[in-house]
Formats: C-alpha cells, structure tokens, sequence
C-alpha cells in the first residue's frame, strides 16, 4: 500500500515532505486535511498528531509526524533510488549534516518563519502584523545570513561539498519568502544567491510547485 | 584523546554537551555564529550541541547508556520525531524563558528596566501559555509511553535538560502541574546521575 501523506497545501511542512517524495522518486497518495477549517483540530486528527499540526504520514500502519523526522525516515528507508546521500553515512560527514540540520532548524527556521508569518500569513487572516517583531526577525534573520555567507563561501552547500537534506530544509520557507518580496534575502549575498538558485531550480522542488498548483 | 569543549558554563547549550569570548574572531574561526559550544575531537570541529551529542553517543555507542540513538528503522523514526517535537514544541519557549533572566540581569538604567520588565510580563506569559498547551500534548504521549520516543530513554529526552531546568528549576515556572505524566517523565529525566554531575559542575 503505498504512502499516504496527510497535510496541507498551505503548510511549508507538508511541501518538505512531498519534496523528499519528488527526490526520492517515491510513489504517495495525498489526502487534504483543511487547516483554514481548523480539520487538524478534530478529535480523529489530534489522536494521530496530538499537537494538530500538518502533515503527518501512513506508511502501510506506521504512523510518524514532524516534517524533518518524515523526510529523514523516507530518505533511510528508499536510500537506494532517487537523490542519493542526502543523509551521509560516514561518522564525521554525518556530524557535518546533523550541523547543517541543526543550523536550519535553529538559526534560519526561526527568524525566517517569524517574518512569513508576520508578512504572509497575518495578513491572509485579516490579522495585524506586529511590526516590532517583523523588525527584529529581520534584523536576525539579515544576521544569520550574512554567516551563512562566510559559510558557503568556504563550501559548496551547508554540510559540505554535497548536497544533503540540510539544504533542503531551507525551501520550504525560503521560497515562501523568495516569492513574497523578501528575494534581497538570497540575492544580495553571492554565495547564498549561488547556493539558493541551485537549490530552488531543482526539478524536485519545481515538481511540487506544480503539484499543488496545477498548471491546466 | 579527550574531547576539547569549548564554551561556558552557564550556557544551557553547554551543559547539554559536557558537561564575549565567543564573539571574537578567533572563535568565530571555529563558530561562525559566534555561539557556544564547539567540540574539537583530536582536529575534527564541531557545533551544534544537538549535533555534537548525536555525534558523541554514536561514537561511543557501546560505553555507557547504551541506545541513546536507536538503529531500527522505526525506532529511529519515532526518535527522529521526538527529537524535533523538541525542537518545534519546547526549545523555542523555554530558551524565550530564559533569555528573560538575562535581559532582568543586564545593565540597564531604571526607566528602561521598568520598560523592559513591562514587555517582559507580557511576553512571559506569552511564552507560557504556549508553553503550557504544548505540554498539555506531550501529557498525552507520555500517559502512552514513558518516553519521548516509547519505551526507552534517549537523546530526545535528554535534549530537554538543559532549557528545562532553567525555565523549571531556576525561574520557577510551574507548568508541572495538572500534568502528572509530564511530571514523572521530567523527574525521572532530570534527577539522572548524569546530569545532576553536570549541574554541579563536573
């Protein structure tokens, strides 16, 4: 039985998870859970993800949700087709990517989702944007990657000289942002404007554009 | 060769690996956030303490508490899970707490402490309530199984230490209470030899 990924269009999550699918060739079926009418809030949902966030998946029984955990079970267990070593698995190459994760989750996930949320999501709700926390993700966020910078001026990606999972957890909200009037944020820095073109011209990311937005 | 950890003790980070100066070039050099720790393991640098510690527990697997990263496929996707759980539904609100007892301690003329403690109450509340509904799920999971992961302890639950005990222990928040598998699962994860050693300063 093959996949079944729960989830949302309008979740950055859930477009990490189909992207891993797009890399790693993997077949799935989609089932919408509609967040704008709070569905991840019913009792059925909440049992399978009891913090109501999108996506989670099935896999023939086994049930797993947070986006990052999803890609990195996907990429172990189909590590033999599609994007190759997108996880390494030599001990200090492996270290590297976990660094690269870690950098992602904590040092650009943060500041990054603050501002699309304040910028982007606010605003389809008919909710005010706070502007002094607007500011100050900013202000970090302009920090962060100003190192990123140093960073991949030294190598090619966040881990090393290979692309790895690392790289792609930056997408989901990095284009949110790209697509919104932040593209400053990737273009005015060389190296992170190398890296990022590489990164959102990938055909696996193009794939999930058009899977969401069907073109007719 | 031993292990170089370089940070501050203070730092929750650091206290998670081990057990002005970070702002410097030098250090930069090896930590380009210019944040604490970085480990160097006989050359090889390293930051992130998560990173660090996943490094370390493989490593090391076979000495001391063994399968603090499981190896099964779905072992490690559940503590793949827990681990970001972690990061998305914890970290962010007890690090905010934290950061508050720094921003009460630094040197500020009175009218903006007053200033700053006034966006302090409300951002702390703020940071608790959130926190609070966060727990409220993880009492959930843990009424199912006695750790983040299941049934066994590992670095998932660990990675809760250091934020936790200063947002619990050392500011006082009780947001234990009412929530009996929380509170078990915390007492029994903050009171490991472990890590009352690293508390004290070993």
């Amino acid at each position: 039985m093959p996949l079944t990924i729960y989830g949302s269009p309008f979740s950055t999550c859930t477009r990490l998870v189909v992207l891993i699918c797009k890399e790693k060739q993997i077949p799935f079926n989609f089932v919408l859970v509609d967040i704008t009418k709070g569905e991840q809030k019913a009792p059925e949902y909440v049992d399978k993800q009891p913090f109501n966030k999108v996506p989670y998946i099935d896999d023939d029984g086994f049930a797993l949700y947070e986006s990052r955990a999803i890609a990195r079970y996907l990429i172990k267990k189909y590590a033999d087709q599609g994007t190759p070593d997108l996880i390494p698995s030599d001990p200090q190459s492996e270290a590297l990517f976990e660094q690269g994760a870690s950098i992602e989750s904590f040092n650009f996930n943060p500041p990054a989702s603050g501002i699309a949320l304040e910028k982007i999501v606010k605003p389809l709700l008919a909710l005010r944007t706070d502007e002094k926390t607007l500011e100050k993700r900013s202000v970090e966020l302009n920090e962060k990657l100003d190192i990123y910078d140093v960073i991949l001026g030294k190598q090619k990606y966040l881990a090393g000289n290979k692309l790895t999972l690392a790289d792609l957890q930056h997408l989901p909200h990095g284009t949110l942002l790209f697509t919104n009037g932040f593209e400053d944020l990737f273009t005015s820095r060389p190296n992170v404007a190398r890296w990022w073109n590489e990164l959102i011209n990938r055909p696996a990311w193009q794939e999930v554009t058009t899977y969401f937005n069907p073109v007719a | 060769m031993v292990v170089k950890i370089y940070g501050h003790a203070i730092a929750p980070t650091v206290r998670l690996v081990a057990g002005g100066e970070h702002k410097t070039p030098a250090f930069k050099q090896f930590q380009p956030f210019g944040q604490v720790p970085y480990i160097d393991d006989d050359g090889f640098i390293l930051y992130e303490s998560r990173a660090i510690c996943r490094y370390l527990a493989k490593k090391y697997e076979e000495q001391g508490t063994l399968n603090l990263v499981p190896k099964d496929t779905k072992g490690e996707a559940l503590f793949e899970q827990a681990v970001s759980i972690e990061a998305s539904n914890f970290h962010p609100f007890v690090s905010g707490l934290a950061s508050r007892r720094l921003l009460r301690s630094c040197c500020l003329n009175t009218e903006e402490r007053h200033q700053g403690m006034e966006t302090d109450e409300t951002k702390v509340t703020v940071l608790l309530d959130n926190l609070n509904a966060k727990l409220s799920a993880y009492e959930v999971i843990l009424g199912r199984q006695p750790y983040l992961a299941g049934e066994y302890i590992t670095l998932a639950d660990l990675f809760h230490l250091p934020y936790g005990t200063v947002a619990i222990e050392e500011l006082g928040y009780d947001v234990l209470q009412d929530k009996p598998n929380v509170a078990r699962w915390w007492k029994e994860i903050s009171s490991r030899p472990a890590w009352q050693a690293v508390k004290n300063g070993a």
